[in-house]
């Protein structure tokens, strides 16, 4: 039934490998909700077939044979559009691929905002769907799909009233008027040519059938109406009920005219779901052409070995940099394939585009971290640069792309020359030579799953409640990636819960083979990962701060629930930070100090708190990337092994501190630092409640992640705040909005939201429709009109056109404003509040 | 050699290196547009004139899908006529644009993108909200 296959569609992109199949609902069969439909079609083909049986004969002979015929016809439009109504895709968008939400920072602002007609809209970043909802889109709770032009879920028809199929409801809604109305009026007529002969079979079957056409017939026309007034005004009963434009301009609206004859004479619009895809076959052979293709380019590439390459392509990636800085903007952080433009992405992409995409769970996406071992000089230059700037969200990302590039490059055997062989040793070594294999082979798998490096996960800075280091130490070692990369995925959707308002933490995807979507998952990824994670959790502890925001991004996988928890979680951290890192860094095995030694040597360039890898690892024969070492090459792991020792103690806290300060210098994480020291790591960040709060982000980490964490620690922390910012005012305009949700219902005579139980009163209908519209996103709206995220957000996320850009903002507006400073309401067009933090 | 392979082939020996997403265009309301600014990834793979080209081609084509025109006044009545059942046999307007950006988004890619190392996607297939465009490592260079 297309219904039903409307409904489970959405969740399609969980658990097949193509993101559009339609594979059966994991929901439980829940029978309420077919009650009102059901009632609803036995009263309407009951009640019909009864006129039709016991009125009309005597009606066609008395008066003509057109009066049947004329039910007929009006039942039949009833009958075709409710059945179109319930049965056709209210216009469900597939959930996002797994790349697509890449693009965005993990900590993008809740919020993005476009200006449609010159009126600012807000688009709200769908958790679950992973990516930011249309224009009028809104996410149905009934159906758990993103709807495009969203109107409400009507439980008469259940299903959701969409672009597509509003116009069928709409004139379902006009049919079943005019045939109520006629029923009632020709059963009336019956009942007045027999007012003698009233206890006849047929009078006492016309009487009951005007009843329920009469006590049918108030609460239909009125919704009728309703949607008469909506169509004409061209709002959505969404839109009506939270009062989106109720004190400003609707900028859907193109006059009365315009918006009926799209209603009911545009082009039935397109189903997005259950789509074939026609294979395109496409001849792919490199060399490929460029605009200004440089001899000198070319010849540099077939010529090196690898180093130089990639040294290259870091070199252009940062003269892009440079000239993205040219734009109007503060130049945003180079995207992660801008960085590195020749690096292998391949398995990534080939995992995430040709298995399924991965599942829907909000909790878990594996966002790659940094890789240490590949190409840690033109990561230290990139991140060099990037720190400079000041950039940590998209540095962060950009890092964690590269890293996942690196993580690639260094997996291709005899790909990249020196430091993956390091590195490959490195992880032999200590973690067992079978793990390394198979970590190479790991794919993008999972958001990139730190490549092959074990443990690169960001799961280092996975949450308390998932990185018990028993767990992840007792976990069997399986070197399958998809472990590994579901165990990071796990730990670095932990660790970004705690970034509430970042669309990263509803952003994660995680590992394919993850099909659950709560927190249970994982404790499974946690199981599954073993070695992997754990040797993971210190390098990807590492690898986060490269990268920024990135590889927060898949720590914050944590789904929309979690970000509450964990906001509260990085407040609480935020302020007792150093009494707290030690304890997140004791999580960290001590297994991963020997790896994470490594990789922080190697990623020395970046700027990773060291204090924290030290911190955790504590394992002093572990080279130590020398504490507070800025510069951008990284030496020789082993060589730094004795100066580790003695920032040891005071690179404790480092990676609150690094985290904090953007411009912090690339520091070297001592890895080996005893998990259970408290060591006065504090570096040079100067933001130390950002900091903190980035410290706080993995609880659990082992390892401070490097160069990257810092930068998204700061973001994090931003973003933490903007969030809770965001919740007080959703909590506060929650009341309001739950109580213009029920204002709305409450003049249909409504009863509770909600309730498939359907009453006689069919004004039941029209507030309960309303109701049920309102109240699956009573809470989005209520946070969407009442609570956005500060106005650096919506700004920023309008005016600069790459997506990066609200990052900076974001790493600005925290430093600048005090934790719960005083917010200034302010309301915009189109009755949308701000809040402007003052 | 100069071989046609489906796409999964291909991607053995040609990595993916990045993607880039069009976002639509919401300026003129809820019709489907896409952004032609130019994405800065792609600035030295493919000139900014073509690119431009082809996203204002694929805008003109959905701004005809989404026309309200006279075919589509008439397949809406027909629809109704019909109970609907029309759909059954007949495409509609707004399918049969689609085929044609599917074709033209095939040619696009046979002619200009693929030499170019570069792969645009359907958006239909991400619900209209994105043009994704893969680009492809030239494995080849760095060999």
């Amino acid at each position: 039934m297309p219904g039903s296959s409307s409904k489970s569609g959405g969740r399609g992109p969980s658990s097949s490998p193509l993101p559009h199949a339609v594979v059966p609902s994991s929901r439980p069969l829940r029978p309420s909700r077919y009650v009102p439909v059901s009632a609803a079609a036995f009263f309407l083909v009951g009640s019909t077939t009864l006129f039709f049986c016991f009125t009309c004969p005597w009606l066609s002979e008395r008066f003509s044979v057109a009066v049947p015929i004329y039910n007929g016809i009006i039942f039949l439009f009833v009958l075709a559009n409710f059945c179109m109504a319930t049965f056709m895709d209210p216009g469900i968008f597939p959930r996002a691929e797994e790349d697509e939400d890449k693009e965005d920072d993990f900590r993008a602002p809740l919020y993005k905002t476009v200006e449609i007609r010159g009126i600012q809209v807000r688009m709200k970043w769908c958790s679950t769907c992973r990516f930011y909802r249309p224009p009028r889109c809104s996410h149905c709770s009934v159906c758990d799909n993103c709807v495009e032009d969203f109107d409400h879920h009507c439980p008469w028809v259940n299903n959701c009233i969409g672009r597509r199929n509003y116009r069928y409801f709409f004139l379902f809604l006009l049919s079943l008027t005019a045939h109520i109305m006629a029923v009632f009026g020709f059963g009336l007529l019956f009942i007045l040519y027999h007012r003698q002969n009233i206890d006849r079979l047929h009078a006492i079957v016309t009487l009951a059938v005007m009843c329920v056409a009469g006590l049918f017939f108030i609460p239909v026309a009125g919704l009728t109406g309703f949607h008469i007034v909506l169509v004409a005004r061209g709002r959505t009963t969404n839109e009506q009920v939270t009062g989106k434009f109720r004190g400003g301009v609707n900028p859907f609206t193109s006059g009365c005219w315009k918006n009926v004859s799209h209603v009911l004479c545009s082009s039935q619009a397109p189903r997005y779901l259950g789509r074939k895809k026609c294979a395109q076959s496409v001849s792919l052979q490199p060399p490929f052409l460029r605009p200004q293709l440089t001899e000198a380019q070319l010849a540099a590439k077939i010529l090196d070995n690898g180093i130089q390459g990639d040294l290259h392509r870091s070199k252009s990636s940062l003269e892009m940099m440079e000239s993205q800085s040219c734009d109007a903007e503060p130049p945003p952080p180079p995207k992660p394939e801008l960085r590195y433009p020749g690096i292998t992405r391949g398995n990534t992409e080939e995992c995430s585009l040709l298995n399924k995409a991965p599942p829907t769970p909000t909790m878990y996406k594996y966002r790659p971290t940094y890789s240490p071992g590949k190409n840690h000089t033109a990561l230290t230059h990139a991140y060099a640069n990037q720190l400079s700037r000041g950039e940590s969200v998209g540095s962060a990302r950009d890092s964690s792309s590269s890293t996942s590039s690196l993580l690639q490059a260094s997996q291709q055997p005899g790909f990249r020359s020196q430091p993956s062989l390091d590195r490959r040793e490195t992880s032999s070594e200590r973690v067992g030579g079978g793990g390394g294999g198979e970590r190479r082979e790991v794919g993008r798998e999972g958001g990139g799953g730190g490549g092959g490096i074990p443990g690169y996960s960001l799961g280092g800075r996975s949450y308390p409640s998932f990185s018990d280091p028993t767990v992840l130490s007792g976990v069997a070692s399986r070197s399958s990636s998809s472990t590994h990369t579901s165990a990071g995925t796990v730990h670095i959707s932990e660790a970004t819960t705690a970034s509430a308002s970042f669309k990263s933490l509803a952003n994660q995807t995680p590992p394919p083979h993850h099909p659950s979507r709560n927190g249970s998952l994982s404790y499974d990824s946690l199981l599954a990962g073993g070695d992997e994670f754990d040797k993971g959790v210190g390098v990807s502890s590492a690898a986060p701060d490269v990268s920024g925001g990135r590889p927060c991004t898949p720590a914050a996988g944590g789904g929309y629930s979690s970000p509450f928890l964990s906001s509260q979680q990085r407040e609480a951290e935020m302020q007792s930070q150093s009494s707290q890192s030690p304890h997140h860094h004791h999580r960290s095995s001590h297994h991963h100090h020997p790896f994470l030694h490594h990789s922080s040597s190697s990623t020395s360039s970046s700027p990773p708190p060291p204090p924290e890898r030290e911190r955790l690892l504590g394992e002093p024969h572990l080279p130590v990337a020398p504490a507070g070492q800025t510069s951008s090459a990284p030496p020789p792991s082993h060589h730094h092994h004795h100066h580790h020792h003695h920032h040891h103690s005071h690179h404790h806290h480092h990676h609150s501190s690094s985290s904090s300060s953007t411009s912090r210098p690339p520091r070297f994480a001592a890895p080996h630092a005893a998990p259970h020291h408290a060591y006065p790591y504090r570096t040079r960040s100067t933001d130390t409640p950002l900091g903190s709060s980035s410290t706080t982000h993995p609880p659990r980490s082992p390892h401070p992640p490097p160069l990257g964490k810092s930068l998204s620690y700061s973001s994090a922390a931003a973003a933490e705040m903007q969030y809770r910012l965001v919740r007080k005012a959703s909590a506060s305009a929650g009341a309001n909005a739950a109580g213009v949700g029920g204002g709305g219902g409450g003049g249909g005579g409504m009863g509770g939201g909600g309730i498939q139980v359907p009453k006689d009163e069919l004004m039941q209908m029209k507030s309960l429709s309303r109701i049920n519209g309102g109240q699956p996103f009573s809470s989005t709206s209520t946070s969407s009109c009442s609570a956005p995220s500060s106005p650096s957000h919506p700004v920023n996320a309008s005016a600069p056109p790459r997506v990066a850009c609200p990052s900076p903002a974001l790493m600005r507006s925290p430093a600048h404003k005090p934790q719960g400073s005083g917010v200034k309401k302010v309301t915009g067009v189109g009755g949308t509040t701000y809040e402007i933090s003052v | 050699m100069a071989e046609t392979h489906s796409l999964q082939d291909m991607r053995q020996q040609t990595a993916i290196t990045a993607k880039v997403f069009i976002q639509r265009d919401y300026s003129s309301g809820t019709m489907c547009q896409f952004q032609t600014k130019f994405p800065s990834e792609l600035e030295n793979r493919i000139d900014k004139q073509q690119f431009e080209e082809t996203v204002r081609a694929l805008n003109n084509m959905y701004a005809e899908a989404e026309k309200l025109g006279s075919q589509s006044y008439i397949e809406g009545c027909l629809a109704c006529l019909t109970a609907y059942t029309v759909f059954l046999c007949m495409e509609t307007h707004y399918e049969k644009v689609l085929k044609k950006i599917a074709k033209y988004i095939q040619e696009q890619n046979d002619k200009i993108y693929a030499p170019r190392g570069l792969l645009l996607t359907d958006p239909i297939e991400r619900g209209l909200r994105v043009v994704e465009i893969t680009i492809f490592e030239d494995r080849s260079l760095t060999r």
